[in-house]
């Protein structure tokens, strides 16, 4: 019994976490830049060339008047924005599931269908140049339904500039940085990525699938990272990352009350190679994460770990017309878990479970404006009794992770810097099953999602 | 009518030269090493770096939003960087691109900046429709006289290269100087003599002048 609770628990965790979607774009940057925000997005927040080379730079780029200092051998000691390049943002969302969930309190009782999240979130943004080569990405989220204040994604930046080769030793261009950040991939540069993926927005109150790879969300706000990059002739991009543990509230030091705990350093790896020419791009790239966990939840953070190697691959295609905006992402996770801490603890029953997780996403815009989005979606892997126990909603009648979908969004921009969104999420597949999926007599089809928000940042 | 046209063209070709006589064009100068601190020489390429992001390593871009700048006069640039600054370049790519860029650029880093992409190897000229080329080509080179419209070479120079503040046409991305032709003639870009010039120019011939242009 207490196994199975674990297991609840840890599946309540996991939908936590699935359903902590990612944030956002900045007018910040467009304070600080005096460009418009379809300099760095296409429709916020996916970057545009411009944008990454925005991001890779440091986010340092400014033309507002500084506050400068030098010392008596004419070196910079000082250089930040006269005004400091702040912004908010406020999303307020409906959601609607197919049919109502379970009361939480009252067996039998279905929960109030149709829910005004007022807000969904607000957020806080510093944005921007720090000094010369520094700068971060800093978000202090308030979340309506977790009624709670926190640090969100974070991403501080230091950026130099290399010119060498040929005559003028400036045939090739070079990148070098450094990125402290708080969320595996949230300092990457393509959409493809899971902290900036699609979809970019989504309900954070309707069931999400039992399953999601480490590097798909997990670790967001709880591990800290140091990294450096190189970004070389606007092509190739390499990067080396090493994370641990920096769980935001509970208990500190750390303990047994924490859940999923990183334990020692996690690599993270990055590869990519973008081509431009003309109107369009395309990038090719890998990236994978080494983590070791201790699950924590009730159990010692010592001894053995479970342990979650996370292979990806991914590809982005972009069209940026005068009038018509065009996007193709994918990505396709590998994750080999070798479980042996959840295993003693009861929370699974395999030493070694297998996750995979695709995406593919088409997106449209008509001048930034008018657009939509369409996504294929998928989870497989390997049965797991304890791990994708029974339980009502969240839990899966046959053991499975499988989940698989597809996503559909109408965007319209009045401004572009506020986003009325309608999306529509169903489930084909849902915690292994289509119909009765967790035991209790739910289908996967009742967990389809009607979505809408109303997004302004400013 | 024509030929009166055509002399005002001449006359305030001769007029903007004579009002811009001390900027020489620049093809082929380099930003004078001299005369700057290496503080000085370190900024301009934080600048250039800076310009390239958009506008390609060496003023040579790759998306045909930005404009090639290499081989551009520089007085031209300079010109287009004080109206960006100022804000009297109003079309929407320059609201959304270049007056945040322009806004803390100073005289001196105007001038450099100019001269350095002036002094840069242009892009090659790119292929495309033989067709619209060769009309584009005689437009170009002897205006449409029926509809008043005069020779664009008669200000930017048989090759298109340019000449002082008539920016060089040569290669530059058909796309960009299409929306330019629209944006001019719409006012949302000021360009008193191409008001003149182009305002009855239509979309077919825009075309073909812009694709010949590319293409040379």
């Amino acid at each position: 019994m207490i196994s199975v609770r674990a297991a609840l628990a840890l599946a309540a965790t996991l939908l936590v976490c699935l359903v902590a979607m990612p944030s956002w774009a900045v007018p910040s940057f467009a304070r600080q830049t005096g460009m418009a925000c379809a300099a760095c997005h296409t429709v916020f927040p996916e970057l545009t060339p411009f944008g990454r080379e925005f991001k890779l730079n440091g986010y340092v780029l400014d033309n507002i008047k500084q506050v400068t200092g030098i010392d008596l051998a004419d070196r910079q000691t000082l250089a930040i924005n006269s005004i400091p390049p702040l912004s908010a943002m406020l999303q307020v969302s409906y959601t609607h599931t197919a049919k109502a969930l379970p009361d939480s309190a009252i067996a039998g009782a279905l929960a109030k269908d149709g829910e005004v999240l007022f807000p969904d979130q607000v957020s806080l943004f510093y944005a921007g140049k720090i000094a010369d080569e520094l700068g971060a990405f800093m978000q202090l989220t308030y979340d309506g339904a977790a009624d709670h204040f926190g640090l969100d994604n974070t991403d501080l930046r230091y950026a130099h500039h290399f010119a060498f080769g040929g005559a003028k030793a400036d045939d090739h261009h070079l990148i070098l940085g450094l990125t402290l950040n708080n969320n595996p991939t949230v300092q990457d540069v393509w959409n493809t990525t899971p902290a900036w993926g699609f979809p970019y927005s989504g309900s954070s109150v309707a069931p999400g699938p039992n399953a999601s790879a480490q590097i798909d969300g997990r670790l967001g706000q709880s591990v800290a990272g140091l990294g450096v990059y190189g970004w070389l002739d606007d092509h190739f991009y390499a990067e080396f990352s090493a994370y641990t543990a920096a769980i935001v509230g509970g208990a500190h030091p750390l303990d047994s009350t924490q859940s999923n705990v990183a334990h020692g350093i996690a690599p993270y790896v990055r590869l990519a190679y973008e081509q431009r020419w003309d109107r369009d791009s395309i990038s090719l790239g890998v990236y994978g994460m080494d983590t070791r966990v201790h699950p924590g939840n009730g159990t010692p953070l010592q001894g053995v770990t479970d342990r979650y190697r996370d292979a990806a691959v991914d590809a982005q295609y972009q069209f940026i017309g005068e009038e018509h905006f065009i996007t193709v992402l994918t990505t396709y996770i590998r994750e080999r878990q070798t479980l042996d801490a959840s295993v003693i603890d009861a929370y699974a029953s395999n030493r070694q479970d297998d996750l995979n997780t695709f995406k593919l996403v088409g997106e449209y815009s008509y001048r930034r404006t008018i657009g939509g989005s369409l996504a294929y979606f998928s989870e497989t892997g390997s049965t797991d009794t304890l791990l994708y126990a029974l339980a009502p909603v969240v839990g899966s009648a046959n053991n499975s992770p499988e989940s698989r979908g597809y996503i559909t969004e109408i965007n319209y921009l009045p401004w572009l810097n506020v986003k009325l969104q309608l999306q529509y999420v169903g489930y084909s597949k849902f915690n292994g099953g289509k119909t009765n999926y967790d035991g209790s007599g739910r289908n996967a089809s009742d967990n389809n999602t009607i979505y809408g928000l109303v997004w302004v940042a400013y | 009518m024509f030929v009166i046209r055509a002399a005002f063209i001449v006359c305030a070709v001769a007029l903007t030269s004579m009002m811009f006589g001390t900027l020489v064009p620049a093809q082929g100068a380099e930003p004078n090493p001299v005369q700057q601190t290496p503080a000085q020489q370190a900024s301009l390429q934080t600048l250039i770096q800076t310009c390239g992001v958009c506008h390609g390593a060496n003023g040579r871009s790759v998306s045909p939003t930005f404009p090639n700048l290499a081989a551009q006069t520089a007085p031209y640039i300079e010109l287009q960087l004080h109206a960006f600054k100022d804000q009297t370049r109003a079309d929407p790519d320059a609201q959304a691109y270049m007056w945040g860029m322009a806004s803390q650029l100073s005289d001196t880093s105007i001038t450099d900046l100019a001269a350095y992409f002036a002094a840069q190897p242009a892009a090659p000229g790119k292929g495309g429709n033989a067709t619209l080329i060769a009309q584009g080509k005689q437009i170009f080179l002897a205006g449409i006289p029926e509809r008043e419209i005069p020779a664009c070479a008669s200000c930017h120079g048989a090759e298109a290269h340019g000449n002082g503040p008539f920016p060089r046409l040569a290669g530059q991305h058909a796309p960009y100087l299409y929306k330019q032709l629209l944006v001019i003639q719409n006012v949302l870009r000021t360009a008193p003599v191409m008001h003149g010039v182009i305002k009855d120019l239509n979309r077919e011939q825009m075309l073909s002048v812009v694709a010949y242009l590319e293409s040379i």
